[in-house]
């Protein structure tokens, strides 16, 4: 069960994990 | 076989089922068709399709393209309030499921208009059929999340609801991404994009149907006891969703819901070119960017930080600080403008659009005090009407406003001064609406045995 916890968060949490960083990326620009 | 695997009846959750197995099942489908909020990516290659470097006769035009986004949502609004009762019965595995072939074939059958080069095929693909993947998929964890969640169900759907903020912030990238890995001399590469994100959208939101669960009919979180006395505000009885529509309470909160969101929509839709224009000359087009990038940072975030701490403030009181803060903000920020304060100015916007995801996170779990469990999940679709609504109000009084006032004569450092005003008169309202909700009257409860 506990590993099924992880792989399913894991599923979920790196693709956004991924566009958080691309966005933040982004963002940054506004502060250069 | 699997048809059987889809039915409501095999999705039970065996005991000592981890109910944190849930959240990332919701998170899988609204991460996805969160999608919708970034296609603004495909507007501009879309009306290059036949050009691929720039537009030439027989291409599409921007005011053509941007119909599909304007479809899909309108389907998403009328799909979630007509099939909300649908999803309740057949529960959240064959609606995900359902969610996910309306929302990937709106792709296919995309692509497929664009090898055609038959706009319709588009409007009719993701506008109509990926609308109502959006609209199904949306509702479809809701009711699920509640009942595994009693303690907490503002933290729960606001999980889900942040993953559809969330997708958008996946799907831009990715979607950039891909057009330059496709883009060849013959194509501008957004046909083999719209048939891989059909593929990966279709598979990513399987994981959310292999892993949703409901619980049984006597389950309880262990340890947790319902509070003997919760507050007036927060129901122990149903109300059906045919006789919720007949409460006042039900139109209260359909205008709470659309005045927060016209007013946070609003600002979306024009925050590059606002931030440039209020600033003349001190934002470039490139920071303008980052601006609505930190935006939906905020937006994200907003719907799980605003729906959890709804948890501990209660709903009423969560929507009270929306609205009177909103108010706060909106007439403070063309003060700042004034004073050239480009930190406060982005600072204000953020706390703005973080309440606006807010708003869309706190309302299942607010349905659910005022309503109940039973049908919440199609009275959440039936409410999202006021997110349709709020769609057109919100861009439309923002855009004509600036328009008008330009017309005027207005600088254009100063055409939003008024827009912001007027947010604020539309606040006020949300605020009165929910400063009058209360109880649901007994009459209107449901007292019959049979609740499918």
């Amino acid at each position: 069960m506990k590993t099924r916890l992880v792989i399913l968060w894991l599923a979920v949490g790196i693709p956004l994990a991924w566009g958080v960083t691309q966005t933040l990326h982004n963002a940054l620009k506004l502060f250069r | 076989m699997t048809s059987t695997f889809l039915n409501r009846e095999n999705t039970v959750a065996s005991p000592g089922y981890n109910r944190f197995l849930v959240p990332p099942a919701a998170l899988a489908v609204h991460l996805s068709i969160g999608q919708a909020y970034a296609f603004s990516t495909f507007n501009l290659p879309l009306t290059k399709l036949i050009g691929i470097t720039h537009s030439v006769s027989g291409d599409w035009s921007q005011k053509d393209v941007v119909w599909i986004f304007s479809i899909a949502i309108a389907f998403l609004g009328s799909s979630a309030a007509l099939f909300g009762r649908w999803v309740e019965t057949v529960g959240p595995r064959k609606s995900m499921f359902t969610a996910a072939v309306c929302f990937s074939g709106g792709f296919i059958v995309s692509a497929f208009g664009i090898h055609l080069h038959q706009l319709w095929l588009l409007y009719l693909g993701y506008g109509v059929l990926g609308g109502c993947g959006l609209g199904i998929g949306y509702i479809s964890p809701v009711s699920t999340l509640i009942k595994w969640f009693p303690d907490r169900p503002g933290m729960a759907t606001g999980m889900a609801i942040m993953g559809f903020g969330g997708g958008a912030l996946i799907a831009a990238p990715l979607s950039i991404l891909l057009m330059s890995h496709f883009k060849t001399a013959a194509s501008n590469g957004v046909l083999e994009t719209f048939v891989t994100m059909g593929v990966i959208y279709f598979m990513f939101m399987m994981i959310g149907v292999y892993a949703v669960r409901v619980p049984a009919a006597d389950w309880k979180p262990a340890g947790w006891v319902p509070p003997s006395r919760p507050s007036p505000l927060v129901t122990s009885a149903d109300v059906t969703v045919d006789m919720a529509w007949r409460t006042p309470q039900f139109w209260l909160l359909w205008m709470v819901l659309c005045m927060n969101v016209t007013a946070g929509i609003g600002v979306l839709g024009v925050a590059s070119p606002m931030i440039q224009e209020v600033f003349g000359g001190r934002v470039a087009p490139a920071a303008a960017a980052g601006f609505v990038g930190l935006l939906s940072l905020f937006n994200m975030g907003g719907r799980f930080v605003w729906a959890t701490a709804s948890d501990y403030m209660g709903r009423r009181n969560t929507y009270m600080v929306f609205f009177l803060l909103g108010i706060l903000l909106y007439s403070t920020v063309p003060t700042l403008g004034h004073l050239g304060s480009i930190a406060l100015f982005v600072a204000a916007f953020c706390i703005i659009l973080s309440m606006y995801g807010g708003g869309f996170s706190t309302i299942p779990a607010y349905l659910r005090d005022i309503f109940g469990t039973l049908h919440v999940g199609a009275i959440h679709g039936r409410l999202l009407t006021a997110w349709s609504a709020a769609g057109v109000l919100g861009p439309m009084l923002m855009s004509y406003i600036r328009d008008y006032q330009i017309g005027h004569g207005v600088p254009k450092a100063q055409a939003y001064s008024v827009t912001m005003y007027i947010m604020c008169g539309l606040l006020l309202v949300g605020l009165l609406c929910n400063f009058a909700m209360r109880p649901v009257a007994d009459k209107y409860h449901y007292h019959g045995g049979d609740r499918s």
